[in-house]
């Protein structure tokens, strides 16, 4: 009986709810109505139902083009006799041999708190890598010397030692930067390639204004993309274009985002040793496992002795203990000496 | 060991109590002479409901497949007197034929615990076989296991849990004797007599001057 009032009741529901989602019909003009209508020269709603514009709009004005002067190329030179070249006195700690350092600073354009902090960030990525990252570090309006060859400073410095990418950079304006390799490096990175990783550091480090944060950016990213040039130097298949650039260049610049180098170790120790953390908690559960299931079907026995008969009992004379759990206020600790019930009493 | 009844020790091979003279004729007096059969569990007091009894035959199969050569029973019922407990589990230890447990099992090798719920006592005794193993103050923590849960009327949890230290017990006995059996075998082996003493000392003793053939070639 429930069931077919339930059967019912759906039906019901059902077609309810087909009527409520059927669309009322649309109104159709009567063909001597509409004529009536066309004939009084009005129609109710007609302004609305057609593609003509609607009188009254105003039309939108078109935006004149600004009237500004560009410079001339003259004044674009000049622009640039701005820039003041690098003192003579501090050439030599440039220029003169094989930096000692990641970091050349000479002039002392970072602070000291900002140098520390690089020069840590370029020693973990020289422990990181194979290879180095040299950066020079230059006033934003500076120039190098023209007789200073960038090139052959570093076919001259770097012909040796580890690969090496040597970066000029100039604080508060990273447009200007320059990146070469050390010359085991160029046969197999292209300059195309080299340009590209120049310029998507410089992208990065215009996503922040200060100088110095500028400056940290950039080396994030191209550490970033010197590691996808290390990896094409070893000869894997994974090759650094811009598309894996661009999935795999997030993660590992959260990775290396830190500003204490102790932080960025632990972090790369951790992610190292996660797999053989990993591989001993099976092992070590696998043992466990496995002891528990031995355990569990393990069999004990007992050696049998000849006991010799008490009391007349055939079978049994051990009497173990008796507890009384008559009251709360006998707990078992007070019943461990079983004494007869006539010293109990006493 | 000690008698059921006075509660005194006694020694190894005693054939009546030397204090009071209890015997199981004693017990038989008290709850009759002849064998009663029995399950391993009986529950003649009512105190486990149908789960209960699930639960707490499982414990006890455990124990008998953990233990081959062992089996529990647990009898549940009013005995009156609390001092009885000890007698009658002496005495139902003797003189039950368990029903549900396999022939090759005597009760020699059977654990007995005894549950009065009215007069709120327990009692733990066991066969022979166990006789070197188990000590008057393991039984005591057994049931020291269940004293709380009995004192809320939770019976089947309290015999589960002194179930469960028993097998702990019963594990650790067995691997102590597997290392060194002599050690228990001690605790059984009869006393010595006076006749055997005499002859041991004698056969030790030779008299002086009198070498043997085997020493006067060691001496060479």
């Amino acid at each position: 009986m429930k069931t077919n009032f339930a059967t019912f009741a759906a039906i019901m529901a059902a077609s309810a709810l087909a009527i409520a989602f059927e669309e009322p019909p649309l109104p159709v003009w009567p063909a001597n109505e509409r004529t009536d209508l066309e004939a009084s020269g009005w129609i109710p709603g007609a302004i609305l139902l057609t593609e003509d514009p609607i009188p009254d709009d105003p039309q939108p004005e078109k935006a004149e083009p600004l009237n500004i002067e560009l410079p001339n190329p003259e004044e674009i030179i000049d622009d640039f006799r701005q820039v003041s070249e690098v003192a003579e006195k501090f050439l030599p700690a440039y220029f003169a041999e094989r930096p000692k350092t990641f970091l050349i600073d000479p002039q002392g354009l970072l602070s000291p708190s900002d140098y520390r902090d690089r020069l840590g960030f370029l020693n973990y990525h020289a422990s990181d890598s194979s290879i180095d990252l040299y950066v020079y570090v230059l006033g934003g309006d500076q120039e190098i010397p023209s007789e200073v060859r960038e090139e052959e400073m570093v076919e001259r410095c770097f012909s040796g030692g580890r690969p090496a990418a040597i970066v000029y950079y100039y604080l508060g304006a990273p447009q200007r930067s320059v990146v070469y390799l050390s010359p085991s490096m160029t046969t197999s990175i292209s300059a195309p390639e080299q340009r590209r990783a120049l310029e998507s550091s410089v992208m990065q480090a215009f996503e922040k204004t200060n100088a110095s944060e500028q400056f940290e950016r950039f080396l994030v990213q191209m550490s970033i993309r010197i590691y996808w040039m290390e990896r094409k130097l070893a000869g894997e298949s994974a090759t650094a274009d811009d598309s894996q650039v661009t999935i795999a260049a997030p993660a590992r610049a959260a990775a290396v985002d830190r500003k204490s180098v102790r932080l960025l170790w632990l972090q790369d120790l951790a992610v190292k040793s996660v797999m053989p953390v990993a591989i001993l908690l099976g092992v070590f559960l696998t043992a466990f496992g496995f002891n528990h299931w031995l355990r569990l079907r393990a069999r004990y026995r007992f050696p049998v002795f000849d006991v010799e008969p008490r009391l007349g009992g055939a079978h049994a004379a051990g009497v173990g203990a008796v507890i009384s759990f008559a009251s709360a206020t006998l707990p078992p600790a007070s019943q461990r000496d079983q004494v007869p019930d006539y010293l109990r009493r006493a | 060991m000690k008698c059921p009844r006075c509660v005194q020790r006694i020694h190894r091979a005693a054939a009546s109590c030397p204090h009071c003279g209890f015997t199981l004729a004693d017990a038989d007096a008290c709850f009759g002479a002849s064998d009663v059969r029995i399950r391993s569990l009986t529950d003649c007091a009512g105190i486990l409901r149908r789960g209960d009894r699930q639960r707490v035959e499982a414990a006890m199969e455990q124990i008998s497949r953990r233990f081959p050569q062992v089996f529990v029973a647990i009898y549940t019922g009013s005995l009156g007197e609390v001092s009885n407990i000890r007698q009658f589990g002496f005495w139902l230890l003797n003189r039950s034929a368990f029903e549900d447990v396999p022939v090759e099992k005597p009760n020699e090798a059977g654990i007995l615990i005894t549950l009065d719920p009215e007069s709120k006592a327990a009692g733990m005794v066991f066969g022979y076989l166990l006789d070197p193993f188990l000590e008057e103050s393991d039984t005591f923590d057994c049931l020291s296991r269940g004293h709380a849960y009995w004192l809320e009327e939770r019976y089947a949890d309290g015999i589960l849990r002194v179930l469960r230290h028993l097998d702990a017990i019963l594990r650790k006995r067995s691997r102590q004797a597997r290392r060194d059996p002599e050690h228990f075998e001690r605790k059984v082996v009869p006393p010595v007599q006076m006749g055997d003493l005499v002859r041991r000392i004698r056969s030790g003793h030779r008299p002086a001057g009198i070498e043997t053939a085997e020493a006067k070639e060691v001496g060479r």
